[in-house]
């Protein structure tokens, strides 16, 4: 575990470009640092194997402070990958990877076995690659090489600085994906700086989106996309970026939230007025007003109204439709939409999880909206570039 | 004249012009491998403090730019004249080039693979051992075959001090209006200096670490 208190970094003795920071990172987590050029990822980062020393506050490993370890040591267990890959151009590769192990006097046999395995896994054949020199490698072979060598001696601990900002974004793709895998196998604690909020999303256990020094937020993915804190993370998040990753929208991020309802004991009559008022055909019978909770007990349309509903002395719970089909609030958007298109629905009301309360209903209307929203945001995107 | 016959007055000379060759290396061969003793050392030691850095270089650079006559002149009083003095004074000379190559080729070393490999955790010694001086070498390396080739030129001034050298048949050639003599010194001096910086050459790339040659 990692832990930042009021961690501070001043290079000029007036401004923090690290501004105490509090900041816990749990073990086996991947934490990207995210945020604009100049904001403090990479100060923040490198504060973490001494590379910088913080002008105020600490952090601590595992309960320890590092101010009191011994740097050289501390850095040696901490994996460090940088952007611009930074392998020794006169080594082989293998010479690379085992560099770690070497400084920490393991023998040759070991190191060499150790340095094979870990080609294996970044998946490059050890055969072919290990006794290559750097500059015979693509970039993302390279990469893939940093990251070997960070993994070299089984650091608990491993920081990255943009490692895959070099490379095209095709191979960006394949790295992130391995790291992905990686670190399903390997479970480190990761510190992950970027500033791509899609590389963020997809690698991310938590992100902490910076500004100024400061962690402005610090959430799950999902979190950061649906409730930013404030318009600079929504800014930084983009509108539209909810819609690159559809598996994370549920019903609850697309329903309207005060649908058109209609108590039990109303007439037909004045379900009607509430229609035209409301501008809809779709009304749900609760059992409760709005500021109290609503229990969802059917549904009305005209269908339900016409002919015999029109008699005076029938009441909403009488001529309701009461298998109407319903999702909850954590339906993922994908079944929502299979299932509005399977039953040929218009509207589908969302209730709460285990009960009946009704929280929102979601119209083609309301899911049109999402849609706009999201292409009108990005088109303004495109042009404002 | 009597250039028609060089050759054989060349040949006859022969023994002399090898002994002379000899010494002419040793005064060249031991001036520069003192200078490669003290100025790396000092191109490293300087790279940690750029005010330093700068006084250092610049006082090296007077140094060069002083006419060798003169600074054997200046020196006599205090070393006497001979072997000695020709070495001290071409060490002098010598030491621009490699503190200023090791300087440059320490100082350039990629700032990516300092951080890596602190990050890495190397100690300064290991650092400078593992990353820097391989990656600078062919800089320093560079700059002790200038230093040399050089030297090797100046090094004919050296008999003028009585230290002997190529530069003997040169000087007596003159003073004699005997051009077969001033040849006689003059060629082997170039070739010597051409054979040498080939070989210097060589050695450049050989200890060029593979991963970087160009
Ligand atoms: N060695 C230094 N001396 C003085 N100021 C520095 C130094 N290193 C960084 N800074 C300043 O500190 C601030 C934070 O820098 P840092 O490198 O942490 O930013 P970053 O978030 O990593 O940016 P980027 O995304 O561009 O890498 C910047 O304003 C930078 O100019
Ligand atoms: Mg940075």
């Amino acid at each position: 575990m990692i832990e930042f208190k009021k961690l501070s970094k001043s290079y000029d003795g007036k401004t923090n470009v690290v501004d105490r920071l509090d900041m816990t990172i749990n073990d086996g987590e991947l934490v990207v640092l995210i945020g604009e050029s100049g904001c403090g990822k990479t100060t923040t980062m490198k504060m973490i194997n001494r590379l910088i020393e913080p002008t105020g506050g600490e952090i601590l490993i595992d309960g320890k402070n590092i101010m009191e370890m011994n740097p050289i040591q501390l850095r040696r267990n901490i994996g460090y990958v940088i952007q611009k890959v930074g392998l020794m151009p006169h080594m082989s590769v293998g010479d690379n990877i085992e560099l770690v192990a070497y400084l920490k006097n393991w023998d040759k046999q070991k190191r060499r076995a150790r340095s094979r395995e870990l080609l294996k896994l970044v998946n490059l054949d050890p055969d072919q690659y290990i006794d290559r020199y750097p500059n015979e490698l693509s970039g993302g072979q390279q990469q893939r090489v940093g990251v070997a060598r960070a993994l070299a001696v089984n650091p608990d601990i491993i920081l990255m600085d943009e490692p895959f900002s070099a490379v095209d974004p095709m191979t960006r793709e394949t790295l992130q994906e391995e790291l992905i895998k990686l670190q399903s196998e390997v479970k480190k604690t990761i510190v992950f700086v970027t500033h791509d909020m899609d590389e963020a999303l997809k690698l991310g256990d938590k992100i902490a989106v910076m500004q100024g020094g400061k962690i402005i937020q610090y959430d799950s993915p999902e979190k950061i996309l649906k409730e930013p804190v404030n318009d600079f993370v929504e800014y930084f998040v983009g509108k539209d970026r909810l819609w690159k990753s559809p598996e994370m929208l549920y019903a609850r991020d697309i329903m309207q939230k005060r649908p058109a309802v209609v108590l039990e004991h109303r007439t037909p009559a004045y379900a009607l007025e509430v229609m035209r008022k409301r501008d809809t055909d779709f009304l749900v019978v609760v059992d409760a007003p709005y500021d109290q909770p609503q229990k969802m007990l059917g549904v009305v349309t005209p269908k339900e109204l016409k002919g015999k509903g029109m008699v005076e002395n029938n009441r909403m719970i009488d001529i309701m439709r009461k298998d109407y089909p319903t999702v909850t609030e954590r339906t993922s958007m994908v079944n929502v939409l299979n299932i509005m298109k399977q039953e040929g629905l218009n509207y589908i009301p969302v209730i709460e999880e285990g009960s009946n309360l009704l929280t929102g209903l979601i119209t083609h209307g309301s899911i049109v909206n999402i849609i706009t929203d999201a292409l009108v945001d990005s088109e303004v995107g495109k042009e404002a570039l | 004249m009597d250039r028609p016959n060089f050759f054989e007055f060349f040949m006859s000379r022969l023994s002399d012009v090898i002994s002379q060759t000899v010494t002419h290396l040793q005064i060249t061969g031991l001036a520069v491998f003192l200078a490669v003793l003290i100025g790396v050392p000092i191109g490293i030691y300087i790279t940690r403090n750029k005010v330093v850095a700068r006084n250092v270089l610049g006082v090296a650079n007077i140094l060069q730019t002083l006419p060798s006559l003169a600074l054997f002149g200046l020196m006599i009083p205090l070393m006497g004249i001979g072997f000695n003095l020709a070495v001290f004074v071409l060490f002098l000379y010598a030491l621009l080039p490699i503190i200023k190559n090791t300087y440059t080729g320490i100082v350039g070393v990629d700032d990516s693979m300092i951080e890596s490999g602190r990050g890495m955790g190397m100690t300064n010694a290991q650092l400078l051992r593992m990353v820097q001086i391989p990656l600078a070498l062919p800089v320093i390396m560079a700059g002790i075959r200038i230093a040399t080739v050089i030297n090797i030129g100046t090094a004919t001034i050296a008999a003028l001090i009585g230290a002997g050298g190529l530069g003997s048949f040169i000087f007596r050639g003159i003073s004699m209006g005997n051009n077969n003599l001033i040849l006689t010194g003059a060629i082997p001096a170039a070739i010597l200096a051409l054979v040498v910086d080939w070989i210097l050459g060589l050695i450049e790339y050989r200890i060029t670490p593979k991963g970087v040659r160009k």
